[in-house]
């Protein structure tokens, strides 16, 4: 066949390409000596970690390269022509030829006007001899090809009204409408949720097949790397240190780094959790008891007389007991962050109870409520906005002594000195200003203001999710550490199953607002009781084989509105074992034996036939 | 359907602040020293030809029964009439308590019918001119952050707000009405007594379009979708005037808004040296006479103005950028 022969041939052709940063003070070498080929039909994966010049070699190839950066040396031919040396070329090649999609699919379109609208004038900027109306015709049939219901329906309407996931969905119409013969992705998985990210990469493969594209995938997950290229090229420090094919480059990496990436890796299933987490026994007082907590809040939507009710939290149930760690996983919108507020008094429940140590948190007293948080402390995600930039970071420390009214001035700076060597912060740093600190070293900032005042329960809210891979294994082994010198009780919230099977004796599942499964570490990864658990679990990035195929649990769609839920189960419109009843009523929590419980009625036909159950611990 | 349910709750807004504006006038003008009614009648009238003035006018009822009064009068259109302007529209004030002429007082809806579309044309050629020197600049400047465009747009702000507009009112007038004889200046008698007044005051408002349009335009073209729209394909020309700009309309709209009704309320200084005969001249006179109905009624209108021009605006902005939801 033609295309057939057209396959094989290369489209880019990189050559000893290197990019500095060059200002008055001299050039910074950003990339250096880069060489490699794509041919079309092909994907080659780029993975490497932040600062690796990943991007910057994306932007090269796209020509938006902005100062300081530059290309000192080298060529990238394009269908044989240097796109470096002939500007004018590169130009008509920019998004008709060469298309690019970059990691943050919300800003990426013009909020006033309509999504349909922008693809077509896309399309009409670059390819002037296609009419408006056969451009509007390709953009719907596109829209429909990447799986956006109702598409001509979607096609008026604007970008803030599309989720993060569907408008990375546009973004890939927006790339592919031209019939490019290269494809530049940049991350373009990174914002997404785990089951989202999967449907994109899986769209992305199937549209390679159809549209004959060449695609550069880059990423900074060696997994998701992996699972999506035929051949992976490692970047370490602005060069390629490794080019491979994926079986091949995990089976034997070459280079040192890409062996220190492999055995870096988390694992979900191999190797279990990294020091048999044991949970507590279950006959003393839970620290945390959840019962049935639902929160609602009111928001005023746009064309639509008076407020929507959005049920963040709606059935969440768990025990927490002493000396656990409790993992609560869940994609956005899954209400992760509206619990965090519940269980740290920060709002109140509209119903259900949240018991401290047997005291309701949702009912105390403004002033009690401030004694018990000294009892509990929160550590929040964001590593950046978490602290106040005009405070030195002693006074940073002292503030929630002084807050408490605990110590005289010396003691809280001994107190505040003391934490600091605990969380491993150099005694030299006491009269900075945080502003010079690594994510790493302010995360470990926020864990040492949440630990001076000696609470007995940490709650993790994504603390762990802005800093890369080495950086969180050096944190949790400070949280090991913590724990076991004070006994803490850690809640970890987190959508990173990884971390959660490394370190959670116990994990909650939260599916729109409800905990959809409860149960202990190997129990919910060897023997998910929920079919939400078993997706997650087939599309998280591993490198594993996997105990659950995509094909078989992974899930279409996305998750309803929490303003207008269907009646019956919330995750029926996406389950693939999905029945009648589901529809009609909604499962409750129902215990699966060994301390497991899950919301999902076929666990009754599951466990009415008498299968021995076999848990790490009882 | 938006757009119905839009317009009624920001009208029934606008009634409610119409409506404290009133009542705040009215109290204000009430407690404020001098008796109208002597200035009415006029110096050498008789003590009890005043009081029974005042009391046929109802000035000596509870301030709330007057307010009522007024009210209900305005509710069905009649803003009362002038204390001290007659009908005939001769001159003012000076004339003896029994003077037959001065019996018909003037309606205050008339006299500010008469006056307002010349101050709305005043305003809207005065706005004009602004954009026409303002948006070139702004745009321009807004591209180039940082560089000489915008040092320049920054050096020309400065200059226009730093001239007082009564100084290049008359300097104006000097050079272009009496040396070069190329526009006419004080009074009224055409449309061409418009242009000089509304040039002064564009130059006074176009540094304030000037900021905000420049520092709209350069936060809107450090946007992602700016930076993306080039490596989409896009030309710079369609990034500029379909993306930039449209996005940037918006903070500009609502300046405008504000600029709007001030050149329709308050342009007292400009109106006074030109003796352009439009509400703001008029404003300044109701004050010196004590002419209560006739600033109260200018107030009213003036406050509804505002509102409704806010309402206009707010709308088109939701019509700009469907994000926005008033």
């Amino acid at each position: 066949m033609a295309l057939g022969t057209k396959a094989s041939q290369t489209v880019l052709s990189v050559r000893n390409l290197s990019v500095a940063a060059v200002d008055a003070a001299g050039a910074r070498p950003i990339l250096s000596d880069i060489s490699f080929d794509i041919e079309s039909r092909r994907v080659l994966g780029v993975i490497g970690e932040s600062g690796s010049g990943k991007t910057v070699l994306a932007r090269s190839i796209v020509s938006w390269l902005t100062a300081p950066l530059k290309v000192t040396a080298g060529e990238i031919m394009f269908h044989g022509r240097d796109i470096v040396t002939d500007q004018a070329y590169a130009r008509t090649l920019a998004g008709r030829e060469i298309a690019y999609i970059g990691g943050n699919p919300a800003g990426a379109l013009d909020p006033t006007m309509t999504v349909g609208a922008q693809l077509v004038e896309k399309l009409s900027a670059v390819r002037p001899d296609i009419s408006t109306r056969d451009a509007r015709d390709k953009a719907i049939r596109l829209l429909e090809a990447v799986r956006i219901p109702s598409a001509d329906r979607r096609f008026h309407e604007y970008p803030f009204q599309y989720s993060g996931g569907m408008m990375q969905r546009v973004m890939i119409v927006d790339a592919l409408i031209s019939d490019p013969a290269l494809l530049i992705a940049d991350n373009i998985t990174q914002p997404l949720d785990v089951t989202i990210a999967a449907q994109i990469l899986k769209l992305m493969r199937e549209l390679n097949e159809e549209f004959s594209t060449a695609i550069l995938f880059i990423c900074s997950s060696l997994p998701v790397a992996c699972d999506a290229s035929d051949d992976v090229m490692v970047l370490h420090d602005g060069r390629v240190v490794e080019h491979q094919k994926p079986e091949a480059l995990v089976a034997a990496p070459q280079h040192s780094y890409t062996k220190g990436l492999i055995a870096e890796l988390p694992t979900l299933w191999q190797d279990g959790p990294a020091s048999e987490p044991q949970s507590p026994t279950r006959d003393q007082q839970a620290i945390i008891s959840v019962r049935s907590a639902a929160k609602a809040y009111y928001v005023h939507s746009r064309g639509q007389a008076g407020m929507s009710r959005v049920q963040a939290v709606r059935n969440v149930d768990f025990d927490v007991f002493p000396g656990d760690n409790f993992g609560i996983v869940g994609e956005s919108g899954c209400g992760k962050s509206s619990l965090m507020r519940l269980l740290t008094g920060l709002e109140r429940p509209d119903s259900g109870t949240i018991l401290f140590k047997g005291e309701n948190v949702g009912e105390a007293s403004p002033r009690r409520l401030r004694e018990l948080r000294r009892k509990f402390q929160l550590v929040l995600q964001d590593p950046y906005g978490s602290l106040p930039p005009q405070s030195s970071i002693g006074n940073i420390l002292e503030e929630p002594l002084k807050i408490h009214r605990i110590g005289s001035r010396s003691e809280r700076r001994d107190r505040a000195r003391s934490v600091m060597a605990e969380v491993g912060l150099s005694d030299t740093l006491y009269e900075h200003l945080p502003t010079n600190l690594s994510a790493g070293q302010r995360q470990r900032l926020n864990v040492a203001r949440a630990i001076i005042l000696e609470p007995q329960l940490l709650i993790m809210d994504e603390t762990l999710s802005a800093l890369d891979q080495t950086e969180q294994g050096k944190l949790l082994t400070l949280f090991e550490r913590l724990q076991a010198q004070h006994g803490f009780t850690y809640i970890f919230i987190s959508h990173d199953l990884t971390m959660v099977r490394r370190v959670c004796s116990r994990i909650a599942v939260m599916y729109l607002g409800e905990t959809v499964e409860v149960a202990p570490n190997d129990r919910l990864f060897f023997d998910p009781g929920h079919p939400y658990t078993r997706a997650l679990l087939s599309a998280a990035p591993t490198l594993e084989a996997r105990r659950y195929r995509p094909e078989e649990c992974l899930l279409e769609g996305e998750p309803p509105s929490p303003i207008d839920l269907p009646p019956g189960c919330a995750f029926a419109s996406r389950c693939p074992n999905v029945f009648d009843r589901c529809h009609r009523e909604n499962p409750t929590l129902r215990a699966r034996g060994n301390s497991a419980l899950a919301s999902c009625f076929l666990i009754d036909e599951h466990e009415s036939g008498p299968i021995p159950q076999e848990s790490h611990n009882a | 359907m938006f757009v119905v349910r839009f317009l009624a709750r920001r009208l029934f807004q606008g009634v409610i602040i119409v409506f404290l504006v009133s009542a705040l006038i009215f109290t204000l003008l009430r407690v404020v020293p001098g008796d109208p009614v002597r200035l009415m009648a006029g110096g050498m009238a008789p003590e009890a030809l005043i009081e029974q003035i005042a009391t046929d006018m109802g000035l000596r009822d509870p301030i709330y029964v007057q307010f009522a009064r007024y009210m209900s009068g305005v509710a069905q259109g009649d803003l009362g009439q002038s204390f001290v302007r007659p009908a005939s529209g001769a001159a003012l004030g000076g004339a003896s308590f029994d003077d037959t002429t001065r019996s018909e007082r003037a309606e205050v809806l008339t006299l500010i019918a008469e006056t307002a579309p010349m101050t709305i044309q005043l305003a809207l050629l005065a706005m004009i001119f602004a954009l026409i020197i303002a948006i070139p600049i702004g745009i321009w400047a807004g591209l180039n952050p940082g560089r000489w465009p915008d040092r320049i747009a920054l050096y020309l702000s400065s200059i226009f707000v730093s001239l007082p507009n009564f100084w290049l009112g008359i300097v104006l007038v000097l050079l272009l009405s009496v040396k070069l004889q190329l526009v006419p200046a004080i009074g009224y008698d055409g449309f061409a007594y418009t242009i000089l007044p509304a040039f002064v005051l564009a130059i006074e408002i176009a540094p304030f379009i000037i900021r905000a349009l420049s520092v709209s335009v350069a936060s809107v073209m450090s946007q992602n979708f700016i930076a993306i729209a080039a490596v989409r394909g896009l030309t710079q020309t369609q990034i500029v005037f379909r993306h930039a700009l449209k996005n940037s309309a918006v903070p500009l709209l609502n300046l405008l808004g504000v600029q709007f009704s001030m050149l329709l309320g308050g342009v007292l200084v400009i109106e006074f040296i030109f003796d352009y005969p439009g509400l703001g001249l008029l404003t300044i006179n109701a004050v010196l006479q004590r002419d209560f109905p006739l600033i109260q009624g200018i107030a009213i209108v003036t406050a509804a103005a505002f509102v409704l021009i806010n309402i206009f605006v707010d709308l088109i902005a939701t019509v700009i950028d469907p994000r926005l939801d008033y």
